[in-house]
């Protein structure tokens, strides 16, 4: 970029980042997975995919199913565990040279202290919790959609590190502006919206559920005007920093999250469509600046106008 | 980078419902290896979103021909078989671990399911070649004669080859399973090979394992990003959890799949 460029440089919870564009958690593998089709130092940030205490092996297939712009999914947290994270993909992660965000998940709040006080090293650059995987049984999904145990499970984490702590919030729920205020008076640091919409589709001529697990999670653009809706309620209700996130496929998405009150976006199942989307993002989103003689990115977070 | 764009050349209609896509892919068509997969970006919109994998039929780099071997099951597929000459796919691949070499000079037994048949016409095709070529037999098996698409392809490439359809419209009648075990017996080939539905290829390996003789399967699945970060088109493995079809794959090992638990449902 020239010097005369826009600035889109982002803060999020004292993270620094060089653009406000990052992976969203379980569509970007731990990075590598894409190296070959993008620039991996030119993103924001990395969003890893969960990470549990104990190796998990997922969940029966098929574990993904189109449907009208989107998909399902319930790939069951499937990950290596937090000490094969540490020691196999973190050294890798941290030579893209931008701010890894560690996604963790537990079975309860001992489990999510105990993984945020193991993530707590050096090239980890902040958690964000998943109180809202709609594919697991008895985990996160029974934190996020109720108050108290979302603010004890934050208050728990945030006591555990201190490192920033984002939230990452089911739009699973009645109203997501009652667990985004339990989660920032817990204390945590940012939040981030949404995770996928539970959802169902069926096979009509085996009469079985397409999805080995009967549910998954809804992504993709189907989801966005949903998810745009809810981090401008939650902006509104909130003041913590919010990472939008819910079907953008491109930087036109991406800065309707913004307008709305995001201050960083992530970007997900656009990934497998495109695995560059990132990068023409990032670009988008400067142009739009240039366009709109926005010289910081950062005036685009909720400048939003209702008359 | 293992991506390119490619150009329709012609669409051929190779039985009902079935298709032959004659792209144009300088880049496929020097580096895919027979069991590699495409995966292909079918419209330019949200809908369909993902991509649609396939595994290459033929490649032919003198003239960046790559075939590909397309059953409309939905969709995608549908929208494809709509498409026109010059229809422009952004594609990446070639994607996944293909079939490993038979040795010198070996009998080997290629066992085809329907469009399985593609990357088996591949893996044949490559073999025509190789100094101390392998001794090829075939088993191609189908609902109906309709499902035996490409068979000419399948077979010139073979030194034996034998259909089985299990409504008799062609060949032996039955499945390719009960075709299977005499020929094993009576031939004994040193390596198999083979790609079809779930069902077909869990047989496959019963018998094969068996009979002592090593078997290779190419597995479908339905598939989100194809480069192994979404982790969507895991399958059982035996040794406990699963495997990605896009990446350890699609060409396994039969002994790496848990073929029961392939089989729950």
């Amino acid at each position: 970029m020239t010097s005369s460029g826009p600035d889109l440089s982002v803060q999020v919870a004292g993270i620094a980042m060089q653009n406000p564009v990052m992976s969203a958690s379980g569509t970007f593998g731990y990075g590598m997975e894409y190296e070959e089709y993008l620039d991996l130092s030119e993103l924001g940030a990395i969003v890893t995919k969960a990470v549990t205490l104990e190796p998990r092996e997922g969940n029966p297939p098929p574990r993904v199913r189109e449907t009208p712009a989107g998909m399902l999914n319930a790939i069951g947290l499937q990950n290596p565990g937090a000490r094969a994270f540490i020691d196999e993909k973190l050294p890798q992660l941290r030579e893209f040279g931008v701010p890894v965000i560690v996604n963790i998940s537990g079975r309860s709040v001992k489990e999510f202290a105990q993984l945020a006080r193991m993530l707590t090293v050096d090239g980890v650059d902040a958690l964000e919790l998943n109180v809202s995987c709609p594919n697991v049984e008895d985990e996160g999904m029974h934190f996020g959609v109720d108050c108290s145990s979302t603010g004890e499970l934050a208050r728990a984490v945030v006591d555990s590190t201190d490192l920033p702590v984002i939230v990452k919030l089911s739009p699973n729920v009645t109203d997501i502006r009652e667990i985004a205020v339990a989660a920032a008076e817990a204390g945590a640091h940012a939040l981030s919206l949404i995770n996928t919409l539970l959802g169902m589709s069926i096979d009509i001529d085996t009469r079985r559920p397409h999805l080995g697990n009967v549910t998954g999670g809804l992504s993709g653009p189907a989801i966005r005007p949903v998810a745009v809706r809810m981090v401008h309620e939650v902006a509104r209700e909130v003041d913590l920093p919010i990472i939008g996130m819910g079907g953008i496929m491109s930087a036109r998405d991406a800065i309707e999250f913004m307008l709305a009150g995001a201050s960083a976006v992530a970007v997900g199942t656009a990934n497998f469509v495109e695995p560059a989307t990132m990068r023409d993002v990032i670009r988008g989103i400067a142009d739009y600046c240039r366009r709109h003689d926005v010289a910081r990115v950062a005036e685009l977070t909720g400048a939003l106008r209702i008359d | 980078m293992p991506r390119a764009v490619a150009h329709l050349k012609r669409r051929e209609t190779v039985g009902p419902g079935h298709y032959l896509l004659h792209l144009a892919c300088p880049e496929i068509a020097a580096s895919a290896q027979p069991g590699q997969f495409i995966h292909l970006r079918v419209g330019d919109g949200t809908d369909p979103l993902l991509r649609r994998p396939f595994s290459v039929m033929l490649t032919n780099p003198d003239e960046d021909d790559v075939q590909v071997l397309v059953r409309t099951v939905g969709r995608g597929t549908e929208l494809i078989a709509d498409h026109e000459e010059g229809k422009q796919y952004d594609l990446l691949g070639p994607l996944g671990h293909g079939w490993p070499k038979p040795g010198p000079g070996e009998d080997i037994m290629l066992v085809a399911g329907g469009v399985g048949v593609a990357p088996l016409i591949f893996l044949a095709d490559s073999l025509r070649t190789v100094e101390d070529r392998p001794y090829v037999r075939a088993i191609f098996g189908g609902a109906d004669q309709d499902a035996l698409v490409c068979w000419t392809e399948f077979a010139s490439r073979c030194e034996e080859f034998t259909a089985v359809t299990e409504d008799g419209s062609a060949g032996e009648t039955g499945l390719v399973t009960d075709v299977l075990v005499p020929e094993i017996e009576r031939d004994r080939p040193q390596r198999a090979y083979a790609c079809g539905p779930d069902a077909m290829l869990a047989v496959v390996a019963e018998i094969c394992a068996g009979a002592g003789i090593p078997l290779h399967v190419s597995m479908e699945q339905w598939m989100g990003c194809g480069v192994g970060a979404c982790l969507g088109c895991a399958i059982p493995a035996a040794e406990g959890g699963y495997v990605r079809v896009c990446t350890e794959g699609p060409v396994f090992d039969a002994d790496q799949i848990d073929w029961e638990r392939m089989n729950e449902r």
